[in-house]
């Protein structure tokens, strides 16, 4: 293990007054995993290209009762119109804005801890790891679970609207930066609806490095529109889970952008356990500098007549590296599955790098599967037609840079949030070289 | 008023082949020449040095365009100074909307002759405007550029932006190939529309069909890298009768001798 594993391990907070029993157990569970493993390294298949040296050097530390007691922050506004709004810094619920809708509960996961949700220790329990063959690779998550206690709780009741809510992350610039975990449980009834939008940002000198697991549960012909935008200064660290489980004829569409950030890594990954489940997932990253942004996505078709796309695009100019690996399992029984993958991405730099990876596991019949990973330049072709027509070169590959990412904001069903995050990537788009 | 465009000697290769060996073209404002040939003879070849593709290489001679050296500049430095290709295979630009690409395309051109950017609605005004005058619809205005379009929507696409950027001098690459013949007589109204006496054309075409419509003040016969032959419109009749073979059969002397007699007398 590390140096900075071994002091994280030491620096776990002590469990042995954490009630109910169950959560003890959880958190223990969680200590042990970190303890034995410790963060994750490069020996580890899902890590292989992103290692935590950035981390390392900078000996980031779990922050102690004091610190973790946020009384103040400036947050980022919403991109858009967001409905109900939660200010989170550090990890926990600073403020709340807005009334929630009729059917909407939300609370910061302490108290919901303390006065019990409905669903809620099942789907925290869903999390153990227990495969010896990936438990490695889940040091974030075990160090999230060893922690458990910031966070919210977002319930929506059977059959109700929520509307939009959003989570507005940030933190506290420290002078020895500090590791943040926190945890975000989604549970939606039958026939539920929200959408959430987690919006990431700080400021250019921080290096904090936030560790945010959030779970959902979807029931039967809920539909959960989730909208992941960090923006993230580029020394701070963002490592992110995304945890989803879906029940029949139910709706996950995923929209994640990436601008920012040192290190970034965010798994995402939903299970289709109910016939007739779709999911969307979208994506686009643009990196420049030293940047580091990784990215895996995984679908799980655990039921028949499920539906997945995952569409994601990617640019990296500078020494930007960019990680992504998409895969989907087909489980048996899960016959007459739709699974369509498809990753493009450009590079702008020679010393930027885009490793980029599909996996692809049919063991059911009747599957329409396909999928597509490429790296490559500009169309030179286009750029020529934009430049015969007046356009400077650098005006023309900037126009199409710009299209590669906005086919992925253009995604959005709000037109006025997909214009916002548009022009976001259009401010930060990475140059040609 | 000196020459728009002066072509001496113009050679170019193509990934290292020799493709136009030593052209010479002379054409003043508001005059419209056809160039024909067999494929293979270099006629797109020449529309894409004029407009600064990469690739081709000028290795000898030169083009100037109202005296000034053409060859050295820019392919959008071209463009804002008034040369406008349009292209045989209009590209595919998926993700960039028709109307934005067009709009910083005027703006560009503008901004390098010191004029004011246009804002959204001036530019809809003229881009109505300019729909009228074309007599065509506006359905193409809220696509992507070229994503998805017809081969004739694609060249009416071209005739269009070429209507909004207003060139001086027009070159339209085989604007004719794989139109049926009613794309094909829309395309051509709007070029006639665009002719005007401050304003040249170059069109090159394989098929004399284009030229129905189209009717030029010169015709150019473009052979193995070379002006061979130039005359009226008659020649565009006289090479679809004929057809190309006679270029090989030897028969460039008698079609010279042909057109010198027209050019006496007109």
């Amino acid at each position: 293990m590390s140096e900075l594993s071994v002091q994280l391990a030491a620096s776990l907070p002590d469990n042995s007054a954490v009630r109910p029993e169950w959560l003890k157990t959880l958190r223990e569970t969680g200590a042990a995993q970190f303890r034995a493993y410790g963060l994750p390294t490069r020996k580890s298949e899902a890590w292989k290209y992103t290692a935590l040296g950035s981390l390392e050097r900078t000996g980031v530390r779990l922050p102690g009762a004091a610190e973790s007691t946020a009384v103040d922050g400036a947050t980022a506004a919403p991109l858009a119109d967001s409905g109900l709004r939660l200010n989170m810094l550090d990890g926990q619920v600073l403020a709340q804005t807005g009334e929630p809708a009729d059917g909407l509960t939300v609370l910061p996961l302490a108290d919901a801890l303390r006065f019990g949700v409905d669903g809620l220790q099942a789907l925290l329990e869903s999390l153990a790891e227990d495969n010896p063959k990936t438990v490695r690779g889940q040091g974030f998550s075990a160090l999230n679970s060893a922690t458990l206690e910031a966070g919210a709780v977002i319930h929506v009741k059977a059959g109700t609207d929520a509307g939009k809510v959003a989570l507005l992350w940030s933190t506290t610039p420290a002078e020895q930066p500090l590791l943040f975990n926190s945890r975000i449980c989604v549970i939606l009834e039958e026939g539920a609806k929200l959408e959430l939008l987690e919006q990431f940002q700080s400021a250019d000198d921080n290096a904090n490095t936030s560790n945010v697991v959030l779970q959902a549960e979807v029931a039967e012909k809920a539909e959960f529109r989730h909208i992941r935008f960090q923006q993230e200064s580029d020394n701070a660290g963002l490592v992110t889970r995304t945890e989803v489980s879906q029940h029949a004829a139910s709706t996950y569409d995923y929209y994640g952008f990436d601008l920012g950030g040192g290190l970034v890594r965010h798994d995402l990954h939903t299970a289709l356990r109910g016939s007739g489940a779709v999911s969307a997932l979208n994506g686009a990253y643009l990196l420049d500098g030293n940047r580091h942004v990784d990215n895996h996505a995984k679908v799980d078709h655990h039921a028949p007549g499920g539906t997945s796309h995952q569409y994601f695009r990617g640019v990296a100019g500078g020494r930007g590296r960019a990680v992504f690996n998409t895969a989907v399992c087909v489980h048996p029984g899960a016959d007459g599955t739709e699974a369509r993958q498809s990753n493009a991405n450009i590079l702008l730099s020679a010393r930027a790098e885009i490793d980029t990876k599909p996996e692809l596991e049919i063991y059911a019949d009747e599957v329409v599967a396909s999928h597509g990973a490429t790296v490559g330049q500009l169309d030179e072709k286009a750029v020529f037609y934009l430049r015969s027509r007046g356009l400077s070169e650098h005006e023309a590959r900037q126009m199409l840079t710009t299209a590669f990412c906005r086919s992925v904001s253009e995604k959005l069903p709000d037109a006025a949030l997909a214009e916002v995050i548009s022009q976001r990537m259009m401010a930060v788009m990475p140059q040609s070289e | 008023m000196s020459t728009m465009l002066k072509i001496t000697n113009l050679h170019a290769t193509v990934a290292g082949k020799e493709i136009l060996k030593g052209l010479d073209l002379e054409l003043e404002a508001g005059e419209v020449h056809a160039i024909m040939g067999p494929n293979g003879a270099g006629k797109s070849t020449l529309g894409n040095v004029l407009a600064g593709r990469e690739g081709y290489e000028v290795t000898a001679g030169e083009v100037l365009y109202y005296g000034k050296n053409l060859l050295e500049l820019e392919p959008e430095e071209r463009a804002c100074e008034g040369v406008f290709l349009a292209f045989q295979y209009p590209v595919e630009i998926p993700g960039v909307n028709n109307t934005y690409f067009l709009r910083a395309a005027l703006n560009a051109k503008r901004k390098y002759r010191g004029e004011e950017a246009l804002d959204s609605v001036a530019f809809l005004r003229l881009v109505r405007e300019k729909l009228k005058i074309l007599h065509i619809g506006d359905e193409l205005l809220h696509r992507a550029v070229n994503e998805g379009f017809s081969g004739g929507e694609k060249k009416r696409n071209e005739i269009f932006q070429m209507a909004v950027l207003e060139p001086t001098l027009a070159i339209l690459d085989e604007t004719d190939s794989g139109l049926d013949i009613d794309a094909l007589k829309t395309v051509a109204e709007g070029v006639n529309r665009l002719r005007s006496k401050d304003r040249g054309m170059i069109v090159v075409t394989h098929y004399q069909r284009l030229l129905d419509y189209i009717v030029p003040d010169k015709v150019h016969v473009l052979a193995d890298g070379k002006l061979v032959a130039t005359g009226g419109a008659e020649l565009a009749l006289k090479l679809e009768e004929q057809g190309y073979a006679w270029l090989e059969d030897g028969g460039i002397a008698s079609l010279e001798a042909e057109a010198a007699t027209q050019a006496a007398n007109p």
